[in-house]
């Protein structure tokens, strides 16, 4: 993993190029547009001090740049870079609302979870323990795969291989911020 | 309770307990409250819910920083020390 203070400083720096970019377009902001203008930037950063070398990051930016309101402002933040980076964001699969899948699941689990209190009370608990532990590490690994962006469309290995990397850019992203605040 | 029976069908949508271990280890460096537990007990479910909870403090905390930081920016009074750093960093 690379060293947090280098990142600190990717991060920071292309923070700073970002929001000069900004300020310098617009400059009576009220305090909606300046929080979102602030909270975009430094997502942005973070992702694109990645290089769209991992997943989340340019599932980020694609998330970023497929949003109407946000687009021009996302591709300000990004500079002359944001064309190579939109290029390679392009090919990212969209985010669908997966409704009938999420009615299926209900009637699924509806079905199974009568099935279940049938067979327990011939099942022996070990067995049991170990489809209720299958069954949580099933949802919560849905639930990370929502956290992550562009966690939906990887498989589990990838998924754990982001999902580090997406921590340390966060606490780093965290940290600067902080002390930008509380400086 | 991590379930230790080999995996018959080989399924490639499960996690498997190699990749908990490698993830574990890594966690523990990361995530404050699993360092404290020993890696061999620590339930594969247990590290899902530590780490979502996890990203999910640190999404709350950006967005809250965020909006101070704006607030900031938006108040910034002429003879304060720090407004003048801020200000001198973001705008040229």
């Amino acid at each position: 993993m690379r060293n947090p203070s280098l990142i600190k400083e990717e991060f920071l720096k292309r923070w700073i190029i970002a929001l000069r970019r900004c300020t310098s377009l617009k400059k009576n902001m009220n305090i909606l547009e300046r929080n979102k203008v602030v909270k975009l930037s430094a997502d942005l950063a973070m992702a694109s001090a990645r290089n769209g070398t991992t997943s989340w990051s340019r599932a980020l930016i694609a998330n970023a740049t497929r949003d109407n309101d946000n687009r021009i402002l996302a591709e300000q933040i990004l500079g002359p870079e944001s064309e190579i980076l939109v290029k390679r964001v392009s090919t990212m699969p969209f985010k669908t609302c997966n409704r009938r899948k999420i009615r299926s699941k209900r009637i699924l689990k509806r079905s199974c979870s009568s099935a279940i209190r049938r067979v327990r009370k011939t099942v022996p608990r070990k067995v049991l323990a170990n489809c209720i532990a299958k069954r949580l590490i099933q949802k919560r690994t849905h639930i990370l795969k929502s956290l992550v962006p562009g966690g939906e469309f990887m498989d589990e290995t990838t998924l754990m291989e982001e999902t580090l990397d997406y921590i340390a850019y966060l606490r780093v992203q965290v940290d600067v911020m902080r002390s930008c605040t509380y400086c | 309770m991590s379930s230790r029976r080999p995996r018959q069908s080989g399924t490639s949508s499960r996690i498997t307990d190699d990749q908990i271990i490698d993830l574990v280890s890594k966690l523990r460096q990361l995530v404050p409250e699993i360092r404290n537990r020993r890696s061999d007990k620590v339930p594969a479910s247990k590290v899902l819910q530590e780490t979502c909870n996890y990203i999910r403090n640190l999404h709350r905390e950006v967005d809250d920083l965020s909006e101070r930081l704006s607030q900031l920016l938006a108040t910034i009074d002429a003879e304060s020390a720090e407004a003048s750093i801020i200000r001198s960093l973001i705008t040229q």
